[in-house]
């Protein structure tokens, strides 16, 4: 790389000769693609390593430390991290000198998830290595996911149970050994009655509920058009027979929350305080520190599990992010429904059809610059035409019945798939077109010389030919909608959204609904919830899976694309 | 042997389906390219109404029966007008026909009636006697058999017993978190009457009362926002404003006069939320005088000036906004609005000032009575007053000030607050965002690109381009994510290590090429090519070195604390979520936009002139600098361009990773709110069609044409760069 061969600089020092040949520069801009790969990779090691940690049921820890006031205390709690500050900045903050080791410039302290909201103040605390005295990993401390207040830490004491089913009043005592295994065991009955009680509310409740609004828009409708009073009565009439319906359901469903109401488990914290958790609070629990690696990887995949297929609880920070998954693949789905037609439609008139002339390449341009204008805008302009102008007029024109309640005139799950549509309609365009470019002159007119139409030739030989690049073309655009939060914050997007937009309701499809995004989750749980701390590992989680949906999609796109190069590159010899 | 009958239909059906595939490409293709006009289109639609002019049209009068008018208002809805008379008789009529909906006789001769304050529903309404009563009127709406059905009605809701206040020549009334105050002039005096608790549907209890007294006789009187303090009024200008946040002990903080010297006082009043008053002189002028508290004192300070053609001889305000009607000698009406210093329309009305006047609620309808039979309406079609090309873009004195400012907020808790829609702070944010991003990524992404497309090895090429179109495609709002909650916190934590890298990367890096330099070149010579994975090492080490080092760096460069350093030494204050972090984090976002289009301008520069240069025995470093560059220079160019129009669009990663306060500062410790954010923040929650929701979509607007119009340069350049490739 280095010729040296200028004259003037022979005489000179090595260092200008060095700095004369580039090679300095050189290394500068290898620097930059190095910063590049360092940063891409960085990002997502950083999120594989945070948001994968997350699931893994690590040891508690048993921690014999030393309180500010001098006292000994003990808390059990999951390890984090550990943390170096300066001195300075600890001194700073009113850490007592005693704490600081003779010589050092550093403190260094633990994270640590000590759980037991509501019982013992924060989730998370810190200690300082210098504060602890022991820590030890008993085998017995358990581990309880709680359905309110976040995890529970401590030794099970005793389990209180009904005898049997249907016998409420009486109540059996456990104590000692056998507690892990009665806990377990009514554990699995819980879960069977909560999955009675979620179909009986996700199925014949939400039915009724569905069937009664339907008829109190119809009883509207009528209203607004004119008595018609046969068809009131049997509106009433059928009214009359579903809440009928209501009532027997509504007392199945008490009869199965009282019999899920009933137990306690009482747990003693590190501090010897006793906590008491009633047993329909208990999802699941684990004792982590005799598990052996295969156990432990086994409920890692089990939590990776719930954390996919489950519903959020506590304003999103625990549980899982299925409607967030289902919400973003449905929007998707939709929207390259809509713009998979529109983009090849506008591509082959762009390219087949239309005469090629300034107009063309103005309009070429302006498509090209569309993809460059920013999200927001798109949203923005998805707000004021779809859902204002769009959806305001398709309620007062379909949904009189509903109004002043919008039904359209609000953002939902169809608006927010065609903005997105709109917003990627460029890449698909960009994308067909360059893929018909390629497509040789002489294949169109061999076709056309054998007889065939314009329209023959588009379906038999071109689109056929253009499809690898029409997939590629739709595959980025469903990757970039993906990863869009922006426009769908105005467009349709909520925190959290009751219901699903597809259920087993008439029309089943509900284009009007808002719905849950994995986005959005991660930006309103990161930065809008009221303990960030808590749920921090969750939205690693979630950021990890949205990345790894959409570079999945890139890969196979840019896969997909350089099959395409191979493909023409024969054809064009 | 097939008939022709067979092979016409085929061909028929062949003709048809050519037909109808013609016709549906070009309806979709036209449907497409419409949709994305729609958009700018839509964009200006929306935007367009708040630069259209003020009108002013009469629309109608009705006879009413024949009683001295004492006051005449419209109800909130703008459905009924009521009237009231001297005779103490209320009349409510319905506002479009003018037929009579309801009367009502007070029982009480009516001296002088006026709204108790603005936005308060009750009437203070002054007996001959000197006994001062509340009055409300209700306007109810029910359904019944699906008819809408508007109820109308008067009631005393403080009770009948009134308040003595004897002989009155100015009054006001203001009931502000349940205390009612009561001041009435007379002449000299003052008297400040405050009941506490009071709730409407309750009798008054007892009051607190002091009397003040002033220099000249009041002849006019304002009490201040949250009865913090009251103007009293001479007739030609004299003013004192007396605290009266504890009525226990009044205290005058100012004393002056509105009007020069030679100058005569026509007409006054204050405006909505008491925080400034309007003074018109003989010479037709109209002043607005800003109230301004600091640890000095009280002053008022003459905020802005309007003109008009003959002295001002009363004005009228609206009820809801800052805006008034001032009505001149000749009987002309003129409607203006402070906040934009606009004079928005002029109506030569006649209308009679000294007559009962009022405008609506929504500020759309201007009642009078000309006559005491006659009840005349104008329509006020003036719906965004406040906004003007200077007050969306130049500094605007606003109420509460000390001098003109840039400032951005668009909402308060409270109803008589001034909006302040200044687009130059979220500009201002929205460049500097662009700017520290571009900062950082313009030199990274086209030195990477460099070197992706002159020097490095094909094999690692093939992987690095698809590598950095991932980069692309990350989500933005991940890397939002990690910017605000794990890049700042670290950051901030260790300032003086992430700044050392800037130091400690280049000086390894010297050293490295040092080090490599001094290898023989045999086993050197392999490795050409593979320099950008060689550095990666480097980096990760520079990156653990300057952190261990960092407290050493603290210590050394700045005293022990360096985000108190740069506060004390350089006047930088630091916020966790600032500048720096949007620069990093959206520099990350738009290295592949510049990186991909540079790339590909380097690489495509025609070889033969590469070849040419190393022939003619420049290195290959001077062939880069003196030949690829320059030929590729446009192509670079428009990559920045390009570059430049995503981080100046990019919503998520600034909304997460700033702390979103409009600030006017290029300090990169500190945060901004850029264009896009603030309409991300806002737009959820403005209301259709206020001035708010066109303000951001005239934002969009601003983004859009912007984004648009740098994206086409960047295109422009492109094409000419391609055609001159394809010459050479």
């Amino acid at each position: 790389m280095s010729q040296e061969f200028d004259q003037k600089t022979e005489k000179g020092t090595f260092f200008r000769r060095w700095f004369a040949s580039g090679e300095p520069w050189i290394w500068l801009n290898a620097a930059a693609v190095g910063i590049s790969i360092t940063a891409v990779v960085g990002i997502l090691l950083l999120l594989a390593a945070k948001g994968l940690a997350h699931f893994w049921p690590s040891d508690i820890a048993l921690i014999t430390y030393e309180s500010e006031s001098g006292e000994a205390n003990q808390v059990y709690g999951e390890l984090i991290e550990l943390d170096t500050l300066p001195v300075e900045q600890f001194l700073e903050s009113g850490g007592p000198n005693t704490w600081v080791a003779e010589g050092s410039q550093i403190m260094q302290r633990w994270l640590v998830k000590t759980g037991n909201r509501k019982v013992a103040g924060p989730d998370f605390r810190w200690i300082y290595l210098a504060q602890i005295q022991t820590i030890d990993y008993p085998q017995d401390v358990m581990a309880i996911e709680r359905l309110e207040w976040g995890n529970a830490y401590g030794t099970p004491v005793s389990v209180k149970l009904p005898i049997g089913a249907g016998v409420a009043d009486q109540m059996q005592n456990t104590q000692g050994n056998e507690v892990v295994e009665v806990v377990a065991k009514r554990l699995q009955t819980t879960r069977t009655i909560r999955e009675q009680i979620d179909g009986l509310e996700g199925g014949v409740l939400n039915r009724i509920n569905n069937d009664l609004e339907r008829l109190r828009l119809e009883r509207r409708k009528i209203e607004l058009a004119g008595i018609d009073v046969p068809r009131l009565a049997g509106i009433a009439e059928e009214e009359q027979a579903l809440r009928a319906e209501y009532a027997i359901s509504s007392a199945e469903l008490r009869a199965m929350y009282s019999e899920l109401n009933q137990g306690y488990l009482l747990i003693e914290t590190a501090n010897q305080q006793s906590i008491r958790i009633k047993m329909s609070d208990v999802l699941h629990t684990w004792q982590p520190n005799p598990m052996t690696s295969l156990q432990k990887t086994a409920l890692y995949f089990s939590n990776l599990w719930r954390f996919l297929s489950e519903n959020p609880r506590e304003a999103n920070t625990e549980g899982g992010v299925y409607p967030a998954i289902f919400g973003t693949v449905l929007m998707v789905l939709l929207m390259s429904v809509i713009v998979t037609p529109f983009g090849v439609i506008a591509a082959v008139y762009l390219r087949e059809y239309a005469k090629q002339g300034p107009l063309v390449r103005i309009i070429r341009v302006a498509v090209n610059n569309l993809a460059g204008v920013p999200s927001i805008v798109y949203g923005v302009f998805g707000l004021g035409f779809f859902v204002y102008f769009l959806g305001g007029n398709l309620d007062q024109l379909f949904y009189p019945e509903a109004l002043p309640a919008p039904t359209f005139g609000t953002p939902g799950l169809m608006w927010a798939s065609l903005t997105l549509a709109l917003l990627t309609v460029p890449v698909v365009i960009v994308s067909t077109e360059e893929g018909l470019t390629r497509i040789p002159r002489s294949l169109r007119e061999g076709s056309m010389a054998l007889g065939a139409t314009q329209a023959e030739t588009l379906f038999k030989v071109v689109l056929p030919m253009a499809s690898p690049a029409i997939l590629t073309g739709v595959i980025l655009a469903v990757a970039r909608a993906a990863g869009e939060v922006a426009p769908l914050m105005l467009v349709g997007v909520v925190k959290l959204a009751p219901t699903l937009p597809l259920d087993a309701n008439f029309p089943y499809l509900h284009l009007d609904r808002k719905f849950m995004h994995l986005g959005f989750h991660i930006y309103d749980v990161g930065f809008q919830s009221p303990n960030v701390e808590a749920a921090r590992p969750l939205v690693y989680a979630t950021a990890l899976l949205l990345v790894t949906l959409i570079v999945a999609l890139n890969l196979t796109a840019i896969r997909l694309r350089g099959r395409l190069e191979r493909v023409y590159r024969g054809v064009e010899s | 042997m097939h008939d022709e009958d067979s092979l016409g239909r085929l061909s028929r059906r062949r003709y048809w389906t050519n037909r109808i595939t013609e016709s549906v490409v070009g309806v979709g293709g036209g449907a497409v390219i419409a949709a994305i006009t729609l958009i700018f289109a839509y964009l200006l639609w929306v935007v367009a109404p708040i630069f259209a002019s003020a009108e002013i049209e009469a629309s109608g009068q009705f006879q009413t029966a024949d009683r001295n008018t004492a006051f005449v208002d419209i109800s909130e809805n703008g459905e009924v007008v009521s009237r009231f008379s001297e005779q103490g008789v209320v009349e409510f009529y319905d506002e479009s026909s003018g037929r009579p909906v309801a009367a009502f006789d007070l029982g009480l001769q009516i001296k002088k009636i006026q709204r108790a304050y603005p936005l308060v529903d009750l009437y203070a309404v002054l007996e001959p006697g000197g006994l001062l009563q509340f009055v409300r009127s209700q306007h109810i709406v029910s359904f019944q058999d699906g008819q809408r059905q508007l109820k109308s009605s008067v009631d005393f809701p403080l009770g009948r017993e009134g308040v003595q206040v004897g002989d009155v020549t100015a009054l006001e009334t203001h009931l502000f978190d349940e205390a009612l105050l009561i001041a009435v002039a007379n002449g000299t005096d003052l008297a400040l009457r405050e009941y506490r608790n009071v709730e409407l549907g309750y009798d008054l209890r007892d009051a607190r009362q002091v009397t003040l007294s002033t220099d000249f006789a009041i002849a006019n009187l304002f009490i201040g926002p949250r009865n913090q303090w009251v103007y009293a009024l001479g007739s030609n200008g004299e003013i004192e404003i007396f605290g009266i946040s504890n009525l226990r002990k009044p205290t005058r903080i100012y004393k002056g006069s509105l009007v020069q010297q030679g100058q005569q006082m026509t007409a006054v009043t204050a405006l909505l939320g008491r925080y400034s008053l309007l003074v018109a002189t003989d010479d037709g002028a109209i002043t607005q005088f800003g109230i301004f508290t600091d640890a000095v004192g009280t002053r008022l300070d003459a905020i802005r000036r309007f003109e008009t053609p003959e002295p001002v001889q009363r004005f009228v305000t609206e009820p809801r906004r800052k805006g008034f009607l001032a009505i001149d000698t000749s009987g002309s009406v003129h409607l203006m609005y402070p906040t934009s210093g606009r004079q928005l329309a002029s109506f030569e009305a006649q209308i009679d000032p000294d007559r009962p006047l009022v405008i609506s609620a929504r500020s759309n309808i201007l009642i009078t009575a000309p006559t005491n039979d006659t009840i005349a309406l104008f329509e006020l079609h003036n719906k965004h007053p406040e906004i003007s090309f200077s007050s969306l873009w130049s500094e605007v004195w606003y109420e509460g000030y000390d001098e003109p400012i840039y400032s951005w907020q668009s909402s308060s808790a409270d109803n008589d607050f001034e909006p302040k829609f200044s687009l130059t702070p979220l500009a201002f944010g929205t460049l500097k965002a662009a700017f520290y991003a571009l900062l950082f990524a313009v030199p990274i992404a086209i030195m990477g690109a460099i070197y992706t497309a002159y020097f490095m090895a094909p094999a690692m090429r093939s992987w690095v381009k698809p590598g950095i179109e991932i980069m692309a495609a990350l989500p933005t709002v991940i890397l939002g994510f990690i910017g605000g909650l794990w890049l700042a916190p670290i950051v901030e934590d260790h300032l003086s290590s992430v700044l050392s890298i800037f130091v400690v990367l280049p000086v390894g890096l010297v050293l490295l090429a040092l080090f490599w330099s001094l290898l023989p070149e045999q086993r050197t010579r392999m490795f050409n090519g593979w320099y950008g994975m060689i550095v990666v090492p480097l980096i990760v080490v520079t990156v653990y070195t300057a952190f261990a080092a960092g407290p050493w760096f603290e210590e050394a460069l700045f005293l022990g604390d360096s985000r108190a350093w740069f506060r004390s030494e350089l006047g930088l204050d630091y916020d966790q979520r600032n500048a720096l972090i949007v620069g990093l984090i959206m520099g990350l976002a738009v290295i592949p936009t510049i990186f991909s289009i540079a790339e590909d301008a380097v690489y495509a520069v025609p070889t033969h002139l590469v070849r040419g240069s190393l022939a003619l025995g420049a290195t290959e470093w001077q062939t880069l600098v003196k030949v690829v560059l320059l030929t590729a220079s446009p192509g670079i160019f428009s990559a920045v361009m390009i570059g430049m129009g995503r981080a100046v669009g990019e919503t998520m990663i600034v909304l997460m990773a700033t702390g979103n306060t409009p600030l006017m500062e290029w300090n990169i410790f500190e945060g901004m709110r850029t264009f896009a954010a603030n309409i991300a923040v806002e737009l959820p929650e403005s209301e259709l069609d206020s001035s708010h929701y066109r303000i951001l979509f005239l934002a969009a607007l601003v983004l859009f044409a912007f984004t648009f119009v740098i994206n086409t340069i960047a295109e422009v350049v492109r094409q000419r760069l391609r055609a001159r490739y394809g010459s050479l």
